[in-house]
């Protein structure tokens, strides 16, 4: 079984993300239940996506209990790590969107070296990959997401194939689907380096 | 290619448990379907409008819940398969059409697809409506996952049809917005029109019919706890050996039931209820004879519970029954396998196993949702409180627009339910001094807005009524509404005016406005609240969402900040609101990716300092 936890804010293509892993995890033979947020709740706001591959039976995933984080905006990487151990995998995208709780409370949004600091307390191992930079170099500046399911994938903690998200990656992106493979295999390159 | 429709039978895709809802609809050879859009239950609706023509069903976006419903039961009633489906406070609207259509009964099969939303993660509270199969005396099928969803869908039509009753068909969040395989089956063309044959002393409700049919719904319900009682959809489930000890769950509970039972390496028999009402009381009294102890988990209301304990005193069962009367479960928000985990070792007096402590992190900047960049409603909610200095009690309503509720605008003070801003606003305007304005959507005004309007006409009521019309149904996913265009697939539909309504209900004071016109907009709130009766603002502005989406190349006239002519005055993050505008480090600066190109900063920023790129 692995539990990989999706974040960002709303608008990022998280419930997108989320479904190559699902048609992938499918094409790979797997069970997989997968939850998502819809509504007023993906208005700007923070979202959280969950991807349990294997035999589960409830799509929520506990405090603790998450193989890898996937966290497509920094400071959403910072507040999901309630659902790390030493043993999650942490991946996590350098964009940083200012919340309006900074600009108008006068709140900090932290530095990327303390959020890594943060990180490394508690996960198992970190890996940044510079979603925003990739998707434009593959020519599609809004697949960051897909980006960032390459670096998923890129990992190997799922335990699939990467042919079975390519594939999973044309079921659910159809449009420019050349360059958006193209940007799958940068994310997948950029994890593979570290 | 539509997945929904195309799917092979017997091939495994992956679904949300809503698209499975629909799915099954069509192999069930459903002719009607209809809705009102509200989360969770929104992608029911979405799909079946995808599909329609294809599919060769008649589909519609209903006015409101209330009407989609009987729109359903005069397409059931002559003997097609209907479906109905809407978010939990939907069936409050729809209640009084599905109370009396449960006297008459159907011919065709009828389904009332309810979508709860325990902790209410998109609703304004989180009522349990199982209780709507209890006090319309229905059938009640609550599925677990995906594949149940398209399973159980199916067979509630069945059921629908053998007992001539409508079925309610009731999900949670974590059922509608869950994905997973499904294998599909086959979709049947169905019968698609039936000629209504004419039985007055069962399908006109007048008193002495309605008192014979209650005889009749009372008996059936007889009939239905004899096929609840053999139902495959009622089984008992053993983790582990299974044991003395038991639970019944159904819902979400049952999947949280099974994981926190298999992590506690529990041996324990779970009876799983999908037909949950009427009890099948003959499973009850087994299960509860063949344990010593039965915790009941279910999320909000203990219905199964109070059922389940009244059964066991019928019987004089000594078989403890825990549950929310003992304080092991709470009656309010979702659970999940740890509460349920907890909850166990409570009742059976069970030691947790050791748990690694969830990380302490540090305070996180809270990130709630907000008004897109370049929305409408933030603009008009700008000039409204320029227009009034916040010196105004405001109704709010049920929209995107209800994020207004926080700084800078704060211009939500009352909100209760869909179309209340105009009711509620009638109310507070004659017993306060302060003026009022009610703001509501122009979905929401078409769905229950306008009986307010015509009261605050004919009563007299003084307050200011903006309609927000931004062209859509946006918060649920950009469903259309009377006022639109473009409607489903399948059928023709005819835009209705705003304008016409808002006269046509009697009122003598209306303008419309471009909300990115900041001035204007001003001005028009000052002359409206000065007027003596009620007066109406159509803001009228597509929403930007849709706007950006229509757009062939790059957006229109993005904006940026001259740091040079900029006087850190903030007034564009602490007098305005627009996510494309962030302060960091005392410098303030436009995302231009975000950035939809509105200019309404440009004109709320009183240095000038806000220009377009070029």
């Amino acid at each position: 079984m692995v539990d990989i936890y999706l974040v960002g804010v709303g608008g990022q293509g998280i419930i997108t993300a989320s479904r190559i892993v699902g048609d992938a995890a499918i094409l790979a033979g797997k069970n997989v239940l997968l939850s998502e947020t819809h509504g007023m709740a993906q208005r700007g706001g923070s979202v959280v996506c969950t991807a349990r591959i294997g035999d589960v039976s409830s799509p929520i995933i506990p405090d603790g209990q998450a193989d890898a984080i996937l966290s497509f905006e920094l400071l959403e990487t910072l507040r999901a790590l309630c659902k790390t151990s030493k043993k999650t995998v942490v991946v996590s995208s350098t964009e940083r969107i200012v919340p309006l709780s900074v600009s108008t409370q006068k709140l900090r949004y932290p530095v990327p070296e303390e959020i890594e600091s943060e990180v490394l307390k508690v996960a198992g191992s970190y890996a940044l990959v510079d979603a925003p930079s990739l998707s434009r170099s593959a020519g599609v500046p809004m697949s960051s997401n897909v980006v960032m399911t390459g670096a998923l994938a890129g990992t190997g903690i799922t335990g699939i194939g990467r042919e079975f998200y390519e594939r999973a990656l044309e079921m659910n992106v159809p449009k420019r689907i050349q360059e958006n493979l193209a940007a799958f295999s940068l994310g997948f390159d950029a994890v593979l380096r570290k | 290619m539509d997945r929904i429709l195309e799917a092979a039978p017997g091939s495994k895709v992956l679904l949300l448990g809503n698209e499975a809802i629909a799915r099954a609809a069509l192999e069930a050879g459903v002719a009607v379907a209809t809705t009102y859009p509200g989360t969770p239950a929104s992608e029911i609706g979405d799909t079946l409008a995808r599909v329609a023509k294809d599919a060769g069903i008649y589909f519609e976006y209903s006015a409101n819940e209330m009407v989609a419903t009987e729109v359903a039961i005069g397409a059931a009633a002559s003997g097609v398969r209907a479906l109905v489906s809407m978010k939990h406070v939907g069936v409050n609207v729809a209640a009084d059409a599905l109370l009396t259509f449960a006297y008459t009964g159907t011919r065709g099969g009828f389904v009332l697809v309810t979508a709860d939303d325990p902790s209410c993660h998109s609703s304004q509270n989180e009522q349990d409506n199982r209780y709507y199969a209890l006090l319309a005396g229905i059938p009640l099928l609550e599925p677990s996952s995906p594949q149940e969803c398209l399973e159980m869908t199916r067979q509630a039509f069945d059921i629908s049809e053998k007992l001539e009753l409508p079925v309610l068909l009731r999900t949670t969040t974590r059922i509608s917005h869950v994905r997973g395989p499904v294998v599909v089956g086959e979709v049947k063309p169905g019968l698609k029109k039936k000629e209504f044959v004419k039985d007055p002393t069962r399908f006109v409700t007048v008193p002495a019919v309605a008192r014979s049919r209650h005889l009749v719904l009372l008996q059936k319900l007889v009939e239905a706890e004899g096929l609840a009682n053999i139902s495959p959809l009622n089984k008992v489930v053993k983790i582990g050996i299974g044991g003395k000890l038991g639970i019944v769950a159904s819902s979400a509970a049952f999947n949280y039931s099974v994981d926190a039972a298999t992590y506690l390496k529990l041996d324990i028999d779970i009876l799983k209820l999908g037909f949950s009402h009427p009890l099948p009381s003959r499973l009850i009294v087994e299960f509860l004879k063949d344990h010593d102890a039965v915790a009941v988990v279910e999320e909000l209301e203990p219905v199964l519970e109070t059922a389940i304990r009244a059964v066991a005193q019928r019987e004089g069962l000594e078989t403890r029954v825990l549950g929310k009367a003992d304080g092991i479960l709470s009656r309010a928000h979702e659970l999940d396998q740890a509460i349920v985990s907890a909850a166990l070792v409570n009742a059976f007096g069970l030691r947790l196993p050791e748990l690694t402590p969830a990380p302490q992190i540090p305070p996180v900047p809270v990130r709630p949702p907000v008004l897109c960049a370049g929305c409408p409603h933030s603009a008009t909610y700008y000039a409204v409180s320029k227009a009034t200095n916040k010196k105004a009690v405001f109704a709010s309503d049920i929209g995107c627009y209800t994020l207004g509720l926080g700084k800078p605008y704060e211009a939500a003070d009352l909100l209760v339910c869909m179309g209340s801003s105009v009711g509620t606003a009638g109310g507070l305007a004659k017993v306060n001094d302060q003026p009022v304005i009610a703001f509501i959507g122009d979905s929401t005004f078409f769905h229950a807005g306008i009986p307010g309007l015509i009261n605050a006409v004919h009563n007299g009521h003084k307050f200011l009524l903006m309609i927000l019309d931004n062209r859509t149904t946006a918060m649920t996913g950009h469903q259309p509404h009377p006022g639109s265009e473009k409607g489903p697939t399948c059928c023709d539909i005819t835009s209705v005016s705003i304008e016409e309504v808002v006269t046509g209900c009697g009122v003598k004071w209306l303008k419309v406005v471009d909300p990115y016109d900041v001035k204007t907009t001003i001005d028009s709130v000052k002359e409206g609240m000065a007027q003596p009766g009620i007066s109406v603002i159509i803001s009228r502005r597509e929403c930007a969402l849709i706007a950006k989406r229509d757009e062939k190349g790059a957006i229109l006239g993005k904006r940026f900040i001259d740091q040079d002519a900029c006087k850190k005055c903030r007034t564009c993050v602490d007098r305005f609101q627009c996510p494309a505008i962030s302060s960091l480090d005392k410098v303030q600066s436009i995302d231009d990716v975000l950035c939809a190109g509105c200019g309404v900063c440009e004109q709320v920023c009183p240095y000038k300092a806000i220009k377009e790129a070029k």
